[in-house]
């Protein structure tokens, strides 16, 4: 029996076929279909709860630093002890240089201390960092900077790729040219190179232009940059489902009835795109993520002594040899992060429209 | 009587031969093939260009000049000795006129005779190629000015007069300079064949007229020294003939890398620091392979005096209060000395300045009095280690203290420049100092002379310009001699510069680190540390 529910349903089970069949899917929307369909997929949801969870850790950040660690994020405390299972121990071994009958007498020091779980009463439950930062605290509110600058450029790049594809599609000619080559000519320098380029420029003296100032120590920097080298990479296709859209009938009804290109835009072509839109918004947020951890390791993303996940690593390779944690603990968050994301951005994708094939390709 | 002087000459002649030779069997008997090293990337292996210690620590015993430093560790090897010329200089004139003359015989490495004429020719091809080192020759007459040779790079220098036949120099200065000797002790002054073309030699290399010749250099990667063929000690006595036969240079600046080639037994000096994180291991576990050494070196914060909020000596003054020095010498692994003064400790006009004790809330007060709390500051460092943890302790002191501190972090390569800019207006931020030479003016004329201060490329990065300080230096960098008295006053200017004026923040005097493999000798005189060129690799021995 052939059944024609205007849709095809990809990879929909017997079983919603039969549902269907029996006439249940009259009263249910998109969205529902697709809620029902990302229920069902357990992997999708677990990889979801684990987002979440990080989210909720970092949230959190502010709470461990004040009541469990008792310092702030960019903290020093060189030259002081903590208590160590009831032994004072300093955060920063000490050594140093003495002569001593014409001798030279060498005590070598400077080497943070390490993890001490909950020996210490919550406080450096990861070991410090050179200045005698906690490294548990400063992870979570790094944590905190990567997720802010990882969501906010994937809301911004989004948000600009789908007034841009949706302007090209919609009036076509000289403005689908300029937007078009726009994107193309971002789209000729690698990724990444052109976000160093940028991050590195903005954060040598920050941005003071057409009144508009960024101080080059905000994280708007790395935001911003990150979100502009990802717009044609969301933008393009979006434009491609768009120009077939803006030929369907549907359309021409809506013009016929006298409606502006506004109300065609944003009523008719948009709501059309929003799966689209929603799964290349999931996608993106993981490479965001690690395209500022990147560009922080590189010292072109988050200024310090801002954390980040990426500064963090950074700071802890000249150390990778004797405190491998400290590189290998803020990876271990941006693999986990990066996972989950791109885990429920795939279920999201197969829930919204099974039939697509959205990939951030670079 | 005249019978007597000749036997006490012959003597005296035969004492000092048998000394010679007795010197050249010693040497003879250390005499071994080949030294492989670990280095650092040298900026160039041009002497007309070189001005990093990977670069100089190599060439001072390729390169000569007419004045060098002894061979010798400690204090001894800040005496300046004639290599190229036959004697000190005769200073005349009131220090205005130096006067030298030329051993006889010397050849370079590819037999080219050394002339008088190279030397003049050597100053003004530094000139010709904006040798770094061109500032060092300001005084010599026919440099400076609007039709100088420093301006138009025409003609010849005319302080500068030579004469091949007799090996005559005669270098005339517009005013005295007391370190002028130092200055010609520089590479910079090394004489090089009047056919050195005009630009960066590094790779193609320059004859040489000391005891090696670099043979090949690939930068990044590795370079070769070898014997130079023509090199004969009993011509140039002040120079040793050297140990090694050839020594072949590996290029990783990365210290865990180089001290890794150490360890796999791939290398037999590591001329990079260690790394912090292993120097609690590498100090127990090869403790008799390890060489502590102190430079003369001043690691300091500087704070710009002619912006705000450093304008204000309250507010100087809370910045020397609120670092704590003792602990800022775990960024470097616990390789340095804390230190208030500029000069560094091996030198004859030290005088220890005891001012200054960590005290948060004293620093705390003093922001409150200059008015200046809550100000934006941003502290100035290179990106990479021991700067950024500097860099981010000020900055978070400075918060602790009651400034909105920032921190900015550049790459090495443009970080001095960009400080050095004054459109950069940077407000305080990490600077360190090695010694050119071994004299006070390299350190206060240079860092410290108001009078110096320049738009661009300028070494006073905090702008410090005290009258009465200026003058001092002024006064004191015009005589030609140094006596206790003068040493006295030196002291003095260390002082007021930072306990009167509290003009900058010296914090540490650092360490090194020399690490050798198993199979290095480093016994009594087979290993020397020289006061500018650090560990002399000619002097080094195996076991």
């Amino acid at each position: 029996m052939a059944i024609d529910t205007g849709t095809e349903l990809g990879q929909d089970s017997f079983a919603d076929v039969a549902e269907q069949s029996r006439g249940d899917i009259a009263g249910r929307s998109p969205w529902a279909l697709a809620w029902r369909r990302l229920r069902r997929n357990r992997v999708a949801l677990a990889f979801l709860a684990l987002f979440v969870l990080i989210c909720v850790c970092c949230a959190l950040a502010p709470v461990y630093a004040h009541d469990v660690a008792h310092t702030g994020p960019n903290d020093n405390h060189v030259g002081e002890s903590i208590t160590v299972d009831g032994k004072k121990v300093p955060i920063i071994s000490v050594g140093g240089i003495k002569f001593v009958n014409g001798k030279t007498i060498f005590k070598a020091g400077g080497v943070p201390i390490g993890p001490q779980l909950w020996h210490a009463g919550g406080r450096f439950v990861l070991g410090a960092d050179n200045n005698g930062r906690d490294i548990a605290v400063r992870l979570l509110y790094g944590g905190v900077n990567s997720l802010k600058i990882g969501i906010g450029s994937a809301l911004i790049c989004v948000f600009v790729a789908i007034v841009l594809s949706l302007l090209a599609a919609y009036y076509g000619g000289i403005v689908d040219f300029v937007i078009t080559r726009i994107f193309d000519l971002t789209w000729a320098f690698p990724v990444l190179l052109l976000a160093i380029a940028l991050g590195t420029a903005l954060s040598i003296n920050g941005f003071h232009h057409f009144g508009i100032t960024v101080p080059a120590s905000s994280l708007w920097i790395p935001t911003l940059v990150i979100s502009y080298v990802y717009v044609p990479y969301v933008g393009r296709p979006l434009r491609g489902q768009l120009l077939s859209l803006r030929e369907k009938e549907f359309v021409e009804a809506s013009v016929s009835q006298g409606a502006g290109p506004l109300r065609v835009m944003f009523a008719e072509l948009l709501p059309n795109v929003a799966s689209t839109a929603l799964v290349f918004f999931t996608l993106i947020i993981a490479n965001n993520i690690l395209t500022e951890a990147a560009l922080s390791f590189l010292g072109a993303g988050v200024q310090p002594p801002n954390p980040s996940w990426g500064t963090l690593i950074s700071d802890g390779q000249d150390r990778i040899a004797t405190a491998p944690w400290l590189a290998i603990v803020p990876g271990i968050a941006i693999v986990l992060t990066v996972l989950a994301l791109n885990v429920f951005g795939d279920g999201l994708r197969d829930a919204l429209d099974p039939r697509a094939k959205v990939r951030i390709e670079h | 009587m005249a019978v007597a002087l000749v036997i006490a000459a012959v003597a005296a002649a035969a004492s000092s031969s048998n000394r010679s030779t007795a010197a050249a069997k010693t040497s003879k008997a250390k005499s071994y093939s080949v030294l492989r090293v670990t280095w650092d990337q040298p900026d160039y292996f041009d002497p007309g260009l070189a001005y990093t210690v990977a670069g100089w620590q190599i060439m001072w015993n390729v390169y000569e000049g007419l004045l060098g430093y002894k061979h010798a560790g400690g204090a001894a090897g800040a005496t300046l000795v004639p290599n190229l010329a036959t004697a000190l200089p005769k200073i005349t004139n009131g220090g205005k006129v130096y006067h030298f003359t030329v051993r006889k015989g010397i050849k370079y490495s590819d037999g080219t005779p050394v002339k008088a004429s190279d030397f003049e020719y050597a100053i003004e091809r530094d000139f010709k190629i904006d040798s770094p080192g061109v500032g060092f020759f300001s005084a010599i007459k026919g440099v400076s000015g609007p039709k100088g040779f420093a301006t138009t790079k025409k003609g010849h220098i005319s302080g500068i007069k030579t004469n091949d036949a007799t090996g005559a120099i005669t270098i005339t200065l517009t005013h005295p300079e007391a370190d002028f000797a130092n200055i010609l002790a520089t590479l910079f002054a090394a004489f090089v064949p009047p056919t050195t073309p005009l630009s960066d030699q590094s790779v193609k290399g320059i004859p040489s007229a000391g005891p090696y010749m670099i043979t090949q250099y690939k930068p990044n990667r590795s370079f070769v020294v070898e014997r130079n063929p023509n090199f004969d000690p009993k011509q140039q006595p002040n120079t040793p003939r050297g140990n090694p036969d050839k020594v072949i240079g590996t290029i990783n600046p990365d210290p865990t890398g180089a001290m890794e080639t150490v360890l796999k037994g791939q290398s037999d000096y590591d001329m990079i620091s260690l790394p912090n994180d292993r120097l609690p291991q590498i100090s127990k576990q090869y403790a008799a392979q390890l060489k502590i050494y102190t430079p003369a070196d001043m690691y300091y914060i500087f704070l710009n005096q002619r912006i705000a909020p450093f304008d204000n000596i309250k507010a100087r003054q809370a910045v020397e209060y609120g670092l704590n020095r003792n602990a800022m010498v775990q960024f470097f692994g616990g390789l340095a000395r804390p230190t208030q003064n500029i000069l560094p400790p091996n030198y004859p006009q030290y005088k220890k300045i005891n001012k200054y004790h960590y005290s948060l809330s004293k620093a705390k007060q003093l922001v409150q009095q200059s008015g200046t709390a809550g100000q934006k500051v941003v502290v100035y460092g290179v990106n990479t280690d021991p700067s950024k943890s500097v860099v981010e302790y000020v900055a978070s002191q400075l918060t602790k203290m009651g400034y909105q501190a920032s921190v900015k972090l550049l790459a090495h390569g443009v970080y001095f420049t960009t400080i050095g800019n004054q459109a950069t207006k940077a407000q305080a931020g990490y600077a360190d100092w090695y010694q050119d030479y071994p004299n006070p003016i390299d350190w206060f004329d240079v860092l410290y002379n108001g009078d110096r201060i320049t738009q661009t490329h300028n070494n006073n990065y905090g702008n410090s310009d005290f009258d009465p300080v200026n003058k001092l230096i002024e006064k004191l960098k015009n005589s030609p001699t140094t006596t206790a008295a003068q040493n006295a006053q030196w002291a003095k200017v260390d002082s007021d510069l930072v306990v009167k004026y509290a003009a900058t923040v010296p914090y540490i005097n650092r360490s090194g680190t020399d690490f050798f493999s198993k199979k290095m000798n480093l016994s009594g005189s087979c290993y020397q540390f020289h006061v500018l060129y650090q560990w002399d690799f000619s002097t080094s021995c195996q076991k």
